[in-house]
């Protein structure tokens, strides 16, 4: 880090003995002086939640930008047997509308459905284990009396399920007992084989990504509104952008959060060449993806020493931990291996944090379109029923800033691929 | 007309393996604008042909079914480097696409 920070000060003092440096600020360089548009929202307003997602807000409940209180229930006394209808639990049991299904995260009896997960335990010999029905009622209704660290959702005080319900899910329950049955190794998640990804994500016949590259390379020598394009300042960016795009995400003190490629493209294009590029604009994704991939083979090197960076990581580091949404889930419950990474979420294989970063902009096949870093986080809030924040939201800033950190030194490879 | 396809031939054996990858919006007429709620006009490629140094290899006709920016791969016997290959596309509004490439030998 030092001969780095040494280095930077070489490259200042290089634009200032050179006039004619300063039309080609060198991009190590951390300067205030960066021409960037500072006012505006950096996305295309109002901003409305993606075609095709869930059109359904969950305003109640915490967003990474909102803290709203949620407390545990207190157990509910019940004497006795509960009385439910195990058939009625079990289609609540599967039932996918209401945050999932308990087969996303639970292999379940002969009923299974198929392709199970296996975050939380087997539950399939339940009625075998002697829990009483006052302790299944409340592990379910909410468990976060007893844990409050617990991966499981609230079901019950997040109204997800009434107290009826539950019941009936109980009664469903004391109906497991026996092992589930799997017709292949495919359907148990114990020994589904975890997904590797061996497509060559730079082969523009595999990746339809890559023809946003080529397009990011054109928009990159295309004049703009005011007659300039990014060419005119950056001649050579092979050489230019060879590192810079793995040192991003970073903190911009004039806007006082911590920006990615995808907004620095935005702002400076507006500052610069008076282009309209907002984030998720198919000229931003493309410009972003061609910048990333001028850094291909680099290892992600964010600056984890300095002040603001070591504030904006501890920031990013609480929302990682921070419990959002209905389902009342952090990303550290689904994505580190202590809680429910490196395991099955239905058929869905749920990565860690390292590795989860090196292929953004990736091409989802599953969807046909490119996705950036900040629309996966904004996805994975959805999934979680928590409201999204809008595109290039401070929070968005932080949490990558800690995710990149956590990545640093794996080898940046954009576009990327993936299901 | 690189813009709207990229080809690639490569020698496997004794055969060409081509690749392609058109740059089309393949428009069924089946969808309706939700703005307007009116039917978006139908715009896709109907015919595709391949020639082999201008001997046609292949011909196909297509309909509403091929995703937008469609990929078409096929393998051609008796090709060898140095050949060239071609493809010509005409959409349902009579705009002709082409490309050509040549076949390459093994990596």
């Amino acid at each position: 880090m030092k001969s780095k920070s040494s280095l930077v000060v070489f490259a200042l003092g290089i634009s200032i003995a050179a006039p004619i440096a300063a039309v080609e600020p060198a991009p190590e360089a951390k300067s205030n002086t960066i021409p960037l548009e500072l006012e505006k929202p950096a996305y295309a307003t109002p901003w409305v939640r993606y075609k095709g997602w869930p059109e359904e807000k969950w305003n109640e409940y915490s967003t990474l930008s909102t803290l709203k209180p949620s407390l545990p229930a207190n157990p509910m006394k019940i004497e006795g047997a509960i009385v439910g209808d195990p058939k009625k639990g079990e289609k609540l049991a599967f039932d996918r509308t209401r945050g999932g299904s308990c087969v996303a995260c639970h292999v379940m009896g002969k009923p299974t459905p198929s392709m199970p997960g296996n975050v939380g335990p087997d539950l399939s010999a339940y009625a075998t284990w002697g829990r009483s029905d006052e302790y299944t009622f409340n592990y379910i209704y909410d468990h976060r009396s007893t844990n409050p660290n617990t991966v499981m959702a609230p079901w019950g005080t997040h109204k997800l399920f009434s107290a009826d319900e539950i019941k009936d899910i109980v009664a469903f329950l004391k109906t497991q007992n026996s092992p589930a049955e799997f017709k292949d190794k495919l359907e148990n998640p114990a020994t589904r084989p975890v997904p590797v990804e061996t497509r060559d994500n730079l082969d523009p016949f595999l990746n339809e990504a890559m023809a946003a590259m080529e397009k990011g390379a054109e928009l990159f020598v295309k004049d703009g509104a005011s007659k300039k394009s990014c060419a005119s300042c950056h001649a050579d960016p092979e050489q230019k952008f060879k590192t810079w795009a793995a040192t991003m995400p970073r903190n911009e003190p004039r806007l006082g959060k911590v920006m990615g490629v995808e907004e620095f493209v935005t702002r400076h294009a507006r500052a610069t060449t008076g282009e309209e590029y907002p984030l998720q604009s198919s000229q931003n994704l493309s410009l972003s993806i061609y910048l990333r991939y001028l850094a291909n083979g680099q290892p992600i090197n964010v600056d984890t020493n300095s002040q603001a960076h070591k504030e904006a990581i501890k920031r990013g580091t609480e929302l990682l931990n921070r419990k959002l949404g209905q389902l009342n889930m952090s990303c550290v419950d689904c994505h580190t291996a202590e809680r429910g990474g490196s395991k099955w979420i239905r058929g869905q294989w749920l990565g860690e944090f390292r590795g989860q970063l090196d292929h953004f902009p990736t091409w989802r096949t599953s969807r046909s379109e490119i996705w950036d870093i900040g629309k996966r986080f904004q996805w994975c809030n959805v999934s979680i029923r928590a409201n999204e924040l809008q595109p290039g939201a401070p929070e968005y800033g932080d949490l990558e800033l800690a995710l990149s950190a956590l990545n640093n030194g794996l080898k940046i490879s954009v576009p990327g691929i993936r299901h | 007309m690189a813009d709207e396809m990229k080809m690639r031939a490569t020698m496997q054996g004794d055969v060409a393996d081509v690749k392609v990858r058109m740059t089309h919006i393949m428009e069924t007429g089946l969808r309706k604008d939700a703005k307007t709620d009116k039917f978006i006009p139908a715009h896709f490629i109907d015919q595709i042909v391949a020639t082999l140094n201008g001997k046609t290899v292949l011909d196909a006709q297509w309909g509403v079914a091929i995703a937008k920016n469609p990929f078409i791969g096929f393998r051609i016997k008796g090709a060898k480097p140095g050949d060239k290959i071609a493809i010509s596309a005409v959409d349902n509004l009579g705009t002709k696409y082409g490309g050509e490439t040549t076949v390459v030998a093994a990596k």
